[in-house]
């Protein structure tokens, strides 16, 4: 048995010595030590089931979401990783330096330094350290988005991402100003004991919850506050895109689950915001797989889509039901959506990357009769398209069922109505893709080449994604007794502690 | 008259409003980045004055002062990336202005 | 509000001495003649070359950025410095190693910086 912090603790180190390792070595070959990153990483997902379950304190919880979502972290950043090493002959040109390797190593360590960042998010349980973690990944990816520095679009990326990532803080930080005015705390559990104990007045309690989830919205890209997201996502580099539509949005998700839930047990304030939290769930669904239609840029349609999926996750949070059973809960189809989430869209972004470098673009028909160059990747695009679309027998599918199984729950119909209807309008442009790999003609038919590394992880993404889509059971039954679904079903119970200040002991 | 708890906020409001008001008006980005810092700060007065006005035990409650400590350090990460990457646009594309930044269609 | 009283006097006298000021000179000063020469920073001699503001190297930048940086973190260390005794009798010594660990990671980055000659002004 480790203590939980150990892990963040040892990422951290991982970063500060590739740092220092970085600014000594005088070699140009830096992909050592993204491989050092890789192994490390992967060890630490396998010490983070050994983690003493009673570790935490009132900053930090050790609980099953937050081992759920720090695994979701760990595996991000190792795929990230693998493409960051894919991709660094294109990022190469795009950086100014001496040497050939200048500037490879930060793009190496940066991300580990944000993998940090959202482990602490996992466990945060105060808005001091909500706020302190969510700022390390937020202003990592303000770096990684604007990293090609000889590359316009990514630069104005940088700056789009920057100005209103920024504003979100703005909004996040004076939300937070307003709870803590009301009620006098920031830890998450005295903040739940204090409005089960005090008479706190509504309006100024709506109002604060409101700026915080106009900040929260930005981060997981609902709609009103998702005009940044394609933008970023065609500037940005492709593995930093992959990061941000997976780490930034289970980072997003996993504060909104834990800062909603000592508000939805209050009186005249759980309701409104569980109204808010919906109708920005329909328009999202809406507006993203509207927008991606028209898409002739891959990964600009995917950036529409990764803002359709957020509708969809945040259905499950705006279905908040007090039901004791895995299917129509909301915490559980949060998770295995983001799970399910993650294993797609990486593997979408991975397949992306190699066709992108011997096809020198990343537009839709750069795709065109990629069935004829390499069968391997395009059945791996397939997998995570059909997955994407909701095809069953996939993990998507699954997901989405999850998520609509809990509206069902909560009573809330109309979303699943329009769930569906947007659903039919996604299996049109994710099976565009699958239209130009199978059925056009390839523009040069040099055949592809892939290396050992990107080759696994494609393989072990699509027999993931298929895995959550055939036998979802035992992965479930994980999330149901790990008690992820309490996140949000003992909302309004007082804490168990009598003070309220220290809940998790020490 | 004293100054109460609500002038603070009205103050620290205030400053929130034309933060987001510059933010959204300006053009130049060096002038939204110090809206953004405006907007940070008015939170980080609005949480002093509410450390100051609701006492425990007859002191200040500390964890909202602790808090704004954190903001300001987070700020300062914020404007020296910010400001870095605003530089490296400049040497890009010798402009500051929004409108300039166009090359990606909205 | 009448401890604020002297404060609030000299917001007037400041603002007043300032128009009061601008006023005299306005009333008793001669008009001036506004022509190019006269608006020129030398009315005789070589002609100005440039506008008013130079452009600055970016390494007043850099190093601005990096002091910014480095000056902030001292707000932990007011605080941390005031209860510094008082807690290490009460809890023993664990706040002295946060604070050794909190400085720790401020001199890699300080390393960092002069290994990738970020305070090297030659160059």
């Amino acid at each position: 048995m480790i203590p939980s912090l150990s892990l963040e603790i040892t990422v951290l180190l991982l970063g500060i010595l590739m740092l220092l390792v970085e600014s000594f070595s005088r070699s140009d070959d830096k992909r050592g030590l993204a491989k050092m990153a890789i192994g490390i990483l992967s060890a630490l997902v396998g010490f983070s089931f050994f983690v003493d379950p009673a570790s935490g304190n009132a900053f930090y919880a050790v609980d099953a979401t937050a081992h759920f979502f720090k695994v979701l972290a760990l595996l991000t950043t190792i795929v990230v990783l693998i493409m960051s090493l894919e991709y660094s002959s294109v990022l190469a040109k795009y950086l100014p330096g001496v040497t050939p390797g200048a500037g490879l190593g930060e793009f190496y360590s940066l991300p580990v330094f944000t993998c940090a960042g959202l482990m602490f998010m996992a466990s945060a349980v105060d808005f001091l350290l909500i706020f302190v973690s969510l700022e390390l990944v937020t202003i990592s990816f303000y770096i990684l988005v604007a990293y090609m520095r000889r590359h316009t679009a990514s630069l104005e990326a940088g700056v789009k991402y920057l100005i209103l990532g920024a504003l979100s803080t703005g909004f996040l930080v004076y939300g937070i100003t307003w709870i803590f005015g009301l009620t006098g705390e920031t830890n998450l559990a005295a903040i739940q004991h204090a409005l089960a104990t005090k008479a706190v007045a509504t309006t100024p309690l709506l109002f604060g919850l409101m700026l915080l989830l106009t900040g929260l919205g930005f981060k997981v890209a609902a709609v009103p506050f998702q005009l940044w997201v394609p933008d970023v996502y065609q500037g940005a580099p492709t593995p930093i895109t992959a990061f941000l539509s997976v780490g930034s949005k289970a980072a997003g998700f996993v504060v909104l689950l834990r800062v909603l839930q000592p508000f939805l047990g209050v009186p005249g304030v759980g309701v409104k915001v569980l109204a808010v939290l919906a109708l920005m769930a329909a328009l999202t669904m809406l507006y993203g797989n509207l927008a991606a239609l028209p898409q002739d840029n891959f990964k600009r349609l995917l950036a529409y889509s990764s803002i359709g999926h957020a509708g969809y996750l945040l259905v499950a949070v705006a279905s908040v039901s007090d039901t004791k059973a895995t299917f129509g809960s909301a915490g559980v189809a949060v998770a295995f959506y983001l799970a399910g989430y993650l294993l797609m869209t990486l593997l979408s972004f991975l397949v992306l990357i190699v066709v992108a470098r011997h096809s020198r673009g990343d537009d839709i028909l750069h795709f065109n009769g990629l069935a004829k160059r390499s069968p391997f990747l395009a059945f791996a695009m397939l997998t995570a398209m059909l997955s994407l679309a909701g095809v069953p027998f996939t993990a998507g599918f699954y997901g989405k069922l999850l998520v609509f199984a809990a509206a069902v729950q909560a009573g809330k119909f109309w979303l699943v109505g329009i769930g569906i209807l947007t659903v039919a309008a996604g299996f049109y442009y994710y099976l565009r893709i699958v239209a130009a790999m199978y059925w056009q003609e390839p523009g040069d038919t040099t055949p592809i080449t892939i290396a050992p590394l990107t080759r696994t992880a494609i393989g072990a993404l699509t027999l993931a994604v298929f895995v959550f889509g055939i036998c979802p059971q035992p992965i479930l039954r994980q999330l149901k007794d790990g008690g992820v679904s309490a996140v949000q079903e003992n909302a309004g119970k007082p804490p168990q502690s009598a003070d309220g200040l220290r809940p998790w002991g020490v | 008259m004293t100054l109460t708890l609500n002038h603070y906020l009205f103050v620290s409001g205030l400053l929130f409003a034309i933060g987001f008001a510059g933010v959204m008006l300006r053009r130049n980005i060096i002038i939204i980045f110090m809206c953004l810092e405006l907007m940070l700060n008015a939170a980080n007065l609005s949480l002093v004055a509410f450390s100051r006005f609701n006492l425990v035990n007859g002191l200040p409650n500390y964890n909202a002062q602790v808090l704004v400590f954190f903001i300001i350090t987070v700020a300062a990460a914020e404007v020296a990336v910010g400001l870095a990457i605003i530089v490296a646009l400049f040497r890009a594309r010798q402009t500051t202005h929004v409108e300039d930044i166009n090359s990606l269609k909205f | 509000m009448s401890e604020y009283f002297p404060i609030f006097l000299q917001v007037v006298v400041a603002i007043g001495f300032a128009a009061s000021a601008l006023l005299v000179s306005v009333v008793l000063g001669k008009a001036a003649k506004t022509n190019k020469a006269k608006d020129s920073a030398y009315e005789c001699g070589m002609p100005a070359e440039g506008g008013a503001q130079p452009r600055f190297s970016v390494k007043f930048y850099l190093v601005a950025m990096l002091f910014i940086l480095f000056d902030i973190e001292i707000v932990f260390m007011y605080p941390w410095a005031v209860v510094f005794r008082e807690h290490i009798a009460a809890h023993g010594p664990g706040i002295f190693w946060s604070m050794l660990s909190f400085a720790g990671v401020l001199t890699v980055g300080y390393v960092y910086a002069i290994m990738k000659g970020a305070l090297d002004w030659k160059s």
